[in-house]
């Protein structure tokens, strides 16, 4: 048991080299997670360095904060205390990409951004486009199981994920999945991990599964006269034979946001396949668009970061229900909001019904959040669906289930497997839904 | 086949409702007695056999679709209902399942589920678990639990993601929420060619290279090629060291080119001869050797060992070189016919039971060539699953804490090891601890 703050830090800098331990309180108030200062942060350089932090922590029973490039820290309850943050920003290393098999490994550090520049090189891409920007690092992707307008096409970062080396809170370092495209050797441990907040392991490297990059892309933005308007066409694009890359319904205030025209509903499409497809596919969108109605226009690319940019509130909410009822869920949140005169910006991904909700200030300062929340949980709840906080001032959030009620059934079995791997709870605990 | 395992239940019960289910897993719990879950019992892996005896159940009585959810996507079935049933059920209306075993004509949704299974298009569609929204399972635990549902996104854990593949070691599924894919615009299927393994295996990983991912990307070598003309003449080219089924589907602007660029591939890669269907008629045809091709083995020998392991696909070349060897060194003859675009081999060793030694000569060289996946960086198993089969072999490809961490998360769903005891999981010291034998039903007891 280390005993003083002074042998703890000597311990810490033992394992990672003392430029490597953060310890003056100035700069660990600048790593506060959800209002919660760090009593020490540790940037490991290795899967090994990191497996001694972690075993050191679950000896001196330390609360751990795996971070990652520290953008979605805030996601979850709260934590009660953080006494080790783990900083995975070292590990940033492509350790193996095998361009002729679409698969790359990669530490868990390394962001988004300077993947892609990799990958681009090879004319590949590793298809989870979160909104907000690619500064963010895999392990934090991965961690938080996030996910882009891309979704439409190529699912979410769980179904890329491959094989994941990971930490476990005793120390052990593990290894689940496989490095080839196709495997079921064992229980699928990647699925596992992908989106658990780090609250089982922290992951240390990732074998993703890459697409080509599409020679050609295109993107359009359809504005329609109503929001019903806008239903219909994604239900008649969803119907068709048409595949485009993304798909998403985005509502006045993310028009507005986004500083496009003003429309009281949209849909934005890209395709990405061979010149001639886009085209072909890309008029075959523009008739089926104006055939409901819409104004058509083809927009750069850079419509999908204006758009994201729509989230970037104080308030941000994720809600996740029938798909079939995208926009009638997005609706009751507009009257909702329209109501108590709070500003919201939604962007929803058609093909999976999640819908993103940003509200602006109006929400963070009153106490109308929680009852706003509490009224769609219940609406959601006769469909099995959800709604969760994803951001939101501390002070709102003291106040706030941010993950909502989990089935009874489910819930059991999430505690049965953190207790499992986490027993003495030093992991993210107590963040994570239902307390986990 | 691994016909040589031999291990019968002491019971089969054949429930028709998850509660039946759920109450007799309940039973055989508090008798500690083995439950072993079976589908269709179409399994490659000793997966659905009872070794130590015990309670079968078999779900084939439970095949109903409950419910066809077109708005959403998706459908809710029984797990006995057999794969091809679902898609013949929605494709007046424009959909399909995805998930194509080439079983799938026999094989159920809770079997596939159950075993992550793959087929030829999962190449571009992805194994079942992609196609898993939610599924019922009476666990081992006791519980009977419904997790995921038509809201694509949950709080916590992805326990869908978890409990598929878990080859009935978590409890026996009763019922499964599968996606529903809306059918292409157009399908277009090519057939090439080649006088040597290689020129095809080069070519797999060109025309993945190219940034062309086909629906599905199917490898059959000339004895296999062989057996199909002599058994049912597909029209396959004769004297062939190897065919490459390619199938494209999607918007038809982009089938027809993406073809065109195929065709050139092909070319330059020495194809001795290419065939583009023009039409449905044509395209069954060029598949009918592939789809056929369990059926024909027969022809080629009295018994089989069948291979499952994966390689990365850019070793196709070197791994089809090494087999060689193998089947030289251990003198067997080795029929393929194989996911190629994966890389998940399918290797069917022949062997006669009846010649002394010949079993043991396939086994040592399944396993050599195993070994020779496992060096490249492959996997033990690309589909099948894991079983009675390979339970042993898992060690070669996860350390002890791995192996280790996988027995605990069975531990959550099963915690006294009564579910389908010594499959998947091996009898390692790293899985041991805390294990509990299940005991055997004592004689004369019923249930
Ligand atoms: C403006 C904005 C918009 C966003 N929009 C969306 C959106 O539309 N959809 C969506 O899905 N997400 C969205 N996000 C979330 C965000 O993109 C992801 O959560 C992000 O990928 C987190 O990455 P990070 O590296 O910043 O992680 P961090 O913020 O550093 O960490 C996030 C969580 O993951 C844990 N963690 C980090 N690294 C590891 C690791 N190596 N091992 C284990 N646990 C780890 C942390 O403990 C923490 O709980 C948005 C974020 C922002 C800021
Ligand atoms: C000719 C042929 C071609 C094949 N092609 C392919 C292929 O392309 N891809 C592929 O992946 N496989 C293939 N297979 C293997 C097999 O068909 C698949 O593994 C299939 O998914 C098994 O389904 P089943 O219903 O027959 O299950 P079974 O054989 O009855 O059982 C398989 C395993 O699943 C468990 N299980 C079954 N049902 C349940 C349930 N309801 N709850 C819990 N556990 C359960 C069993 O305990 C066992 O471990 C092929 C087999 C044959 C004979």
């Amino acid at each position: 048991m280390v005993v003083s703050v002074q042998a703890a830090r000597g311990a810490l800098a033992e394992i990672v080299g003392s430029a490597h331990v953060v310890s003056e309180p100035a700069a660990l108030e600048g790593l506060a997670v959800d209002g919660a200062t760090p009593r020490w942060a540790a940037r490991p350089g290795s899967v090994e360095e990191m497996s001694r932090l972690l075993a050191l922590a679950s000896s001196e029973r330390w609360s751990v904060v795996p971070r990652g490039s520290g953008s979605c820290l805030d996601l979850g309850a709260p934590p009660a205390r953080v006494d080790l943050l783990l900083d995975c920003r070292r590990l940033d290393a492509i350790v193996e990409h095998t361009p002729a098999d679409m698969v790359a490994s990669v530490g868990a550090g390394l962001s988004l951004a300077a993947l892609g520049a990799a990958l681009g090189r090879h004319r590949q891409r590793f298809p989870v486009d979160p909104v907000g920007g690619a500064s963010r690092s895999v392990g934090g992707v991965l961690a938080t199981g996030a996910s882009g307008p891309l979704r439409f096409r190529y699912g979410q970062a769980r179904d890329l994920l491959l094989g994941v080396r990971f930490v476990q809170a005793d120390g052990s370092i593990t290894w689940g999945g496989s490095k080839v495209v196709k495997s079921v050797t064992g229980y699928d441990v990647p699925k596992l991990l992908a989106g658990s907040l780090g609250t089982l392991g922290v992951i240390a490297e990732a074998t993703l599964r890459l697409h080509p990059m599409p020679p050609a892309s295109g993107s359009w933005l359809l504005s329609f006269r109503t929001p019903g308007a806008a239903a219909a066409f994604v239900g008649a694009m969803l119907d068709s034979t048409l595949q485009p890359e993304r798909l998403v319904v985005a509502n006045a205030g993310a028009l507005r946001a986004a500083a496009r025209p003003a429309a009281p509903a949209a849909v934005a499409v890209s395709v990405g396949s061979i010149a001639e497809a886009v085209r072909s596919q890309g008029s075959e969108l523009v008739r089926m668009g104006r055939e409901h109605g819409a104004m058509v226009s083809d927009v750069p690319e850079d419509v999908w970061l204006e758009l994201g940019a729509a989230l970037a509130g104080p308030v941000r909410l994720k809600l996740s229900g029938e798909p079939a009822r995208l926009c009638h869920w997005l609706a009751e949140v507009e009257r909702l909001a329209g109501e108590a005169s709070v500003p919201v910006s939604a962007l929803g991904d058609a093909g999976s019904g999640v819908l993103w909700l940003s509200l602006g200030r109006a929400a963070a300062d009153g106490g109308w959040l929680a009852g706003a929340v509490g009224t769609l949980r219940e609406a959601l709840s006769g469909e099995g669906g959800n709604l969760v906080v994803e951001r939101a001032p501390r002070s709102l959030k003291d106040h706030l289930d941010v993950w909502g009620p989990i089935q009874a059934d489910s819930l059991a079995i999430m505690k049965r497997i953190k207790r499992e791997f986490d027993p003495t709870g030093i992991l993210n605990s107590g963040r994570f839904v239902g307390g986990a | 086949m691994h016909t040589f395992y031999k291990g019968a239940p002491d019971v089969v019960v054949l429930p028709t409702s998850a509660a039946e289910t759920a109450a007799v897993v309940r039973l055989c719990r508090q008798a500690r007695v083995p439950v072993v879950p079976r589908g269709s019992g179409t399994g490659l892996i000793g997966g659905a056999m009872a070794p130590r005896g015990g309670v079968m159940v078999a779900m084939t009585r439970m095949n109903r679709i409950l419910e066809v959810d077109l708005p959403n996507r998706c459908a809710t079935v029984e797990p006995g209902l057999i794969n091809l049933w679902l898609s013949d059920a929605t494709r007046a209306h424009g959909y399909f399942f995805a998930p194509d075993p080439s079983s799938q004509m026999v094989s159920s949704i809770g079997g596939n589920a159950s075993t992550n299974a793959g087929g030829p298009h999962c190449l571009k569609y992805g194994i079942t678990v992609n196609h898993v929204l939610g599924l019922q399972m009476a666990t081992g635990a006791g519980e009977l639990v419904w997790v995921g549902g038509k809201a694509h996104d949950r709080p916590g854990y992805d326990l869908p993601g978890v409990m598929v593949g878990a080859e009935g070691t978590f409890g026996v599924v009763t019922a499964v929420m599968v996606r529903l894919f809306h059918v292409p615009e157009g399908v277009k299927t090519l057939l090439a060619s080649f006088s040597s393994i290689e020129d095809a295996s080069e070519t797999v990983s060109a025309i993945i290279a190219d940034g062309i991912i086909p629906a599905a990307l199917e490898m059959l070598d000339e004895a296999m090629v062989r057996a199909i003309e002599e058994g049912i003449h597909a029209g396959y080219p004769k004297g062939a060291s190897a065919v490459l089924l390619i199938e494209l589907d999607g918007p038809r602007a982009e089938i027809e080119a993406q073809a065109r660029r195929i065709e050139e591939i092909c070319r330059a890669h020495l194809a001795l001869e290419l065939r583009v269907s023009q039409n449905d008629a044509e395209r069954a045809l060029l598949w009918k050797g592939r789809k056929e091709a369990a059926g024909v083995i027969g022809r080629l020998t009295p018994n089989w060992l069948l291979q499952d392991a994966v390689v990365p696909r850019s070793r196709l070349p070197e791994i089809m070189r090494e087999m060689l060897a193998i089947s030289a060194r251990h003198r067997l003859v080795f029929a393929n016919v194989f996911h190629a675009g994966d890389g998940n081999l399918h290797p069917i060793i022949c062997y006669d039971d009846r010649v002394p030694g010949e079993l043991e000569r396939a086994k040592q060289a399944n396993e050599a060539l195993m070994h020779a996946c496992l060096a490249m960086g492959g996997s033990v198993t690309g589909e099948h699953g894991v079983g009675l089969d390979k339970a042993e072999k898992l060690p070669y490809q996860f350390a002890a804490a791995d192996l280790n961490f996988m027995a605990r998360l069975r531990r959550v769903f099963d915690p006294d090891t009564l579910m389908n005891p010594g499959k998947l999981l091996p009898d390692h010291p790293a899985c041991a601890e805390g294990f509990r034998p299940a005991a055997a039903l004592p004689g004369g007891s019923w249930v």
